[in-house]
């Protein structure tokens, strides 16, 4: 059981954190191509923005239910990235051959640079939920395995 | 030629793997029809897909359009679509016999049960076609990880056995990293094609030589060779009898293979008989695995922990078989091979059954499947039967073609090794009828279920009849063998 | 022997790290002491493929619009990296696992050394 933390500076510095880090995250996605980062780091970022206030707050009996959420959230990501992948093959391409997804007006290249987006996003979702399904297993509410 | 079939057959185990919690959060009814579906589907396509691959040549597959050795290239050839065919149908038998199990030892864990199996036999698949280097230590260890799960997802005495699994485990995933690691610090690439034709020029280098070394130790700690084999008695003994089956029939076959694709074709036998003669010495400890394997298996009381040092012995024979250093002792193997997934499969099949309906875990505990269950103990007597080696068994005939290729060899101490592996073998098996029918009989005791399920029942018969066929269709499959598996100019 | 010292440190740096792993890994017997031995076992081995991507001079394999002509010498090599960010993946997924079994042991018996769970469990 996670207790509150005591301190009023934790618990002020946890409200304004939460939210810088969770942009941060859309940043360092978004910005994959260019700069280090991508899906792994934005995934870890966004479940670090989760469990800060769990740390800072205590775990509340509502946050039982975003377990169960937490993993079908992070296997829809896993779908999204599955499913851009298995896009081109079936249509008679190869798995994760973003040159040949159906997206109207692009050519192969602008297609590539959207399906590499698309697969970041599907793998940061599978990343945070995982990382906070991993979480809540390991404090004393979770359902572990 | 390229052709979307790899894709294919990773993507349908993989697909359902997933969607199965999503569906069975709301409905836990729909996994298994889930799984077995996908089960199927996946045996018709890797049919398709080895017929193809025999009749037309290899079909490859580049990943994401980029072609070899830049790009991953997935491969079938005759050696990856028949093991890939065994892995498919053998697992869908395990999951169709699993179904009662799992309703008993861990209701309440049905959605990880069935997700992380279907995750496992896509990783096993991806490790069998894929022919990248590294892609294969990554679905090794996927498969690993949801094995280890899988060992451990009953609880209670089985966690600390998943533990001791999961340490060793990850040794062995990381030598074999570092070994390709060697091998790329000193070719370069990571294509398996690719690598074997840059090899003959770096083949002096001691960077090559370690490599090999560290491969080949990761290798045999995941496949279970002795005497890297601690894991594999607790293992197999307290993982939960809806696991062991496919654990124990296809999970240490694949680093087998991953072994034989690296010798064998990167190498290639005279390299690896003359040059670098690490044939030579994994055939010495190939006979001491099977020997001692044997021996070991002779004094255990509990049956799973007897069958997991067996599974050792086979793991020893087979590994001999492919050291002989002749094409018939390599088919041999890759029969031997094929045969030990079906017997392996039905003989923790039977110990599953006996323990769901008499709790039966000894061998004494045994006796109880003459009372009512003669599908079983039919099951029990030929798996038995053909791991001693007694035609028409498929355990007999891997063995003839182990002891041809011995003596094609003039390898006179791995003919001496097989027979007395046999006779050990042949000692601990009738050992076993000697305490199902020969002594007095057990106090009676209720049977959990009067009857046993259907689904067991089903699977069973389906591994015993395969065993048989596979023996009495032996030349079939060796003419496949030789044909389409064994690349000209061996 | 000196010249590897002088010339070789990563590797000398490399092996020291993965027997250090591997020693914490088969001697200490508390469990979570084990995986943190594990996962030195595997770091050294990430900064062994790390090592093999640098080049002398070289910058970051990131190709601008305004250079026309390529040299590949003058970039390092991106392979290992991206290698390795898939084993530093597989390394936490590994982790999270253990861990998860290593709560497991836990609540199942009480203690987290493993000569006292071998007592239990007789």
């Amino acid at each position: 059981m996670i207790r509150p933390h005591d301190s009023v500076i934790v618990h002020t510095l946890a409200r304004v954190f939460t939210p810088i880090i969770q942009l941060f995250a859309l940043y360092v996605l978004i910005h994959g191509h260019d700069s280090p980062g991508g899906g792994f780091q934005a995934g870890t970022l966004f479940a670090a923005s989760v469990i800060l206030p769990i740390l800072a707050f205590g775990i509340q009996d509502s946050q039982v239910v975003l377990e169960r959420r937490a993993i079908i959230f992070g296997a829809i990501g896993i779908l999204l990235y599955a499913g851009i992948g298995l896009l081109p093959l079936i249509l008679g391409g190869e798995f994760l051959n973003y040159g040949k997804l159906p997206i109207p007006g692009m050519e192969a290249s602008a297609r590539r640079h959207w399906g590499i987006l698309g697969i970041e996003i599907g793998v940061t979702m599978a990343v945070a939920a995982t990382a906070v399904s991993i979480f809540y297993s390991l404090s004393e509410r979770g359902e572990g395995e | 030629m390229t052709s979307s079939l790899p894709g294919f057959l990773f993507a349908i185990p993989f697909f359902a793997a997933i969607v199965i919690p999503v569906v069975g959060f709301t409905n836990q009814k729909l996994c298994r029809p889930i799984a077995l579906g996908a089960l199927v589907f996946l045996s018709i396509v890797s049919v398709i897909g080895l017929s193809e691959a025999v009749s037309h040549g290899p079909l490859s597959h580049e990943f994401g359009g980029w072609a070899p050795p830049i790009g991953i290239e997935w491969v079938i050839d005759g050696l990856s679509g028949l093991l890939m065919v065994a892995i498919s149908v053998v697992s869908l038998i395990a999951l169709v016999h699993a179904g009662p199990l799992v309703e008993k030892e861990l209701s309440g864990r049905v959605i990880p049960f069935y997700s992380l199996s279907l995750l496992l036999i896509a990783a096993l698949g991806g490790m069998v076609l894929t022919g990248d280097l590294f892609n294969l230590f990554v679905f090794l260890e996927i498969g690993s990880l949801a094995s280890y799960v899988l060992v451990g997802v009953a609880g209670g005495r089985s966690l600390l056995s998943a533990y001791r699994y999961l340490i060793l485990g990850t040794i062995g995933a990381s030598l074999y990293l570092l070994g390709v690691g060697y091998f790329y610090a000193e070719t370069g690439t990571l294509n398996m094609a690719d690598m074997a034709q840059r090899l003959p020029d770096v083949l002096n280098s001691r960077a090559v030589l370690t490599g090999l070394i560290f491969i080949v130790l990761g290798l045999s700690i995941k496949m279970g060779l002795f005497p890297l084999h601690g894991w594999l008695p607790d293992a197999y003994t307290y993982a939960p009898d809806s696991c062991t089956p496919l654990l124990a029939s296809v999970v240490t076959k694949v680093p087998l293979y991953a072994f034989v694709r690296i010798a064998f074709w990167i190498f290639g036998m005279a390299t690896v008989s003359t040059q670098i003669p690490i044939l030579v010495v994994l055939g010495w400890v190939g006979a001491v695995a099977a020997i001692v394997g044997a021996y070991r298996a002779i004094w255990q009381e509990n049956f799973k922990r007897m069958l997991a040092y067996s599974s050792v012995s086979s793991m020893g024979l087979i590994m001999l078989g492919f050291s002989l250093g002749t094409e018939t002792g390599f088919a041999g193997g890759l029969f031997y091979v094929l045969a030990d997934t079906l017997m392996k499969a039905a003989l923790f099949g039977v110990a599953g059954a006996a323990s769901y309906q008499y709790g039966a875990s000894t061998v004494t505990d045994l006796a109880r499947l003459r009372r009512n269950m003669p599908w079983v103990l039919a099951a029990l007597v030929i798996s038995a039967l053909s791991m001693v080696g007694i035609p028409p068994t498929a355990g007999f005939f891997g063995k003839w073609h182990l002891v041809v290729g011995a003596l094609e060899a003039e390898n006179y101490f791995a003919v001496v090794a097989i027979l007395v592996t046999s006779m050990l073998t042949a000692l601990y098996f009738f050992r076993m009828f000697q305490r199902v029918w020969a002594e007095e009989p057990l106090p009676l005791v209720e049977p959990h279920v009067l009857e046993t399920p259907f689904p067991i029942k089903m699977s069973l018969g389906v591994l015993t009849f395969g065993i048989i066929a596979l023996g009495l269709g032996s030349d079939l499959v060796m003419g496949l063998i030789f044909e389409s598996v064994i690349p000209k100019g061996f | 022997m000196a010249d590897i010292l002088l010339y070789r440190p990563h590797f000398v740096a490399f092996i020291i790290l993965f027997l250090l792993g591997m020693y914490i890994m088969v001697v200490s017997l508390n469990l979570v002491k084990k995986l943190i031995g594990m996962y030195i076992m595997q770091t050294s081995i990430i900064l062994f493929f790390i090592t093999l991507a640098v080049k002398k001079g070289s910058t970051i394999p990131i190709l601008l619009p305004s250079v026309t002509a390529l040299t590949p010498e003058a970039y390092a090599n991106p392979l290992p990296h991206v290698l390795m960010l898939t084993a530093i993946v597989v390394g936490v997924s590994t982790l999270g696992v253990s861990l998860a079994m290593v709560i497991a042991l836990y609540r199942e018996y009480n203690t987290l050394e493993e000569d006292q769970i071998l007592e239990k469990m007789k």
